[in-house]
């Protein structure tokens, strides 16, 4: 009972969750890595995890943590110290939006993390400020900032034929 | 609705539906056969540990010999020898049933690493511990999980999440294979820079009185060592 009930969960969530950590970590196949592994977690605490209030951000908030500690398998990355700013890893990826997904990776971290929680699982302002630990003000103000930076970056793209070329 | 928050709208929906396509490719099937695997290799460590405290027998098989993090029964040592250290960085504390349980501060425990390294031999737990050098003895093949976890680290380190949501980290000295000890290899402030600033570390045992092989090179990605 309790296997059919998480398989209806990951059926249901699995491309929610995905989608969001796609968004924060910006590399497909890390994004799948993590959130297979989150899931996983999640069955194995599958009494615990299903009476969370919201479960899709559980799994997302645990493979955003997995990643932390995943930080060596993120060897492009290494080249900030470098001077390179992001590795774009999804260039090679069709249906993805590389130039959508690399504004998001230059989003500040926590904005990104209330887009992720607030557009992509479509939680409240309330329940996104509970999971990330800040006041409801602060996701508001981060939210703002977070349209009006992508905005200001699609709307430059838009005048410039050649960006992102 | 103002012009304003139209925009807004306009821009999270086309972000939002920029990731249309994207889908899970990993079968439930594999999710779940991955939990009951972990299941069971709990439920096998548990039960041994159980049989072998029950008949006395000398716990010297390393896999059997890892109590399951938070046991039912263990409290505070007070025993000779038992250790009980608070600092800003970190808690270790010696328990009745022979384990170690650590509690750090994430933003802080890399300030004393050092510290906690003592601690964690005065508690009689064998631990090497650096910042930004990761160290590996002759025989290890460097090969790490995931997590940044060499093999058999779990049968002497087991973390548990509290209810409020502080992580205890359970150390089991009597399970650390003889002539070993744990490495762990945190983060320095530079390397943090991958993490935006999270710690990270990497967990592996490593050979007592044999040269190790240091590097401030982070491990090579999962699956390439």
């Amino acid at each position: 009972m309790q296997q059919l009930e998480f398989e209806e969960f990951y059926q249901a969530s699995r491309d929610v969750c995905l989608k969001a950590v796609l968004a924060s970590v910006g590399d497909r196949q890390l994004a799948e890595d993590l959130v297979a592994e989150s899931f996983t977690r999640a069955w194995m605490s599958w009494h615990s995890v299903s009476r969370h209030p919201a479960p899709r951000a559980w799994i997302v908030r645990a493979a955003l943590n997995t990643r932390v500690s995943w930080w060596r398998r993120r060897r492009r990355e290494v080249a900030l110290d470098r001077g390179h700013e992001i590795a774009d890893t999804t260039a090679s990826d069709p249906g993805l939006d590389s130039a959508l997904l690399a504004a998001l990776r230059r989003l500040p971290q926590r904005q990104r993390e209330v887009i992720v929680f607030r557009v992509f699982l479509d939680l409240d302002t309330k329940t996104t400020a509970e999971v990330l630990g800040i006041a409801p003000g602060t996701v508001t103000a981060h939210l703002s900032r977070a349209v009006t930076t992508l905005r200001d970056q699609f709307i430059s793209a838009d005048n410039n034929p050649e960006a992102g070329s | 609705m103002n012009s304003h928050d139209t925009q807004a709208a306009a821009v999270l929906d086309a972000v939002k539906d920029s990731l249309d396509g994207v889908t899970m490719h990993t079968p439930v099937e594999q999710i779940v056969t991955a939990g009951h695997v972990r299941r069971r290799r709990r439920r096998l460590i548990a039960t041994a540990t159980g049989v072998a405290a029950v008949t006395g027998l000398t716990l010297g098989v390393p896999v059997l010999s890892s109590p399951p993090a938070g046991r039912p029964g263990a409290v505070l040592s007070t025993a000779a020898g038992s250790v009980h250290i608070r600092t800003a960085a970190f808690s270790v504390d010696s328990y009745t049933d022979g384990t170690v349980h650590v509690t750090w501060d994430k933003k802080r425990y890399f300030q004393d690493h050092q510290g906690l390294q003592q601690a964690l031999r005065d508690a009689g737990f064998p631990a090497l511990v650096k910042e930004g050098v990761f160290c590996q003895g002759p025989q290890d093949n460097g090969y790490l999980d995931p997590s940044g976890v060499g093999p058999g680290v779990d049968q002497v380190m087991q973390g548990e999440r509290q209810g409020d949501g502080t992580v205890v980290f359970v150390f089991t000295p009597s399970a650390m294979p003889a002539g070993k000890e744990l490495f762990i290899g945190y983060l320095s402030p530079s390397q943090l820079a991958v993490t935006h600033g999270q710690p990270g570390s990497v967990e592996r045992l490593v050979s007592t009185g044999v040269p190790l092989t240091c590097t401030t090179q982070p491990p090579p990605p999962h699956g390439q060592a």
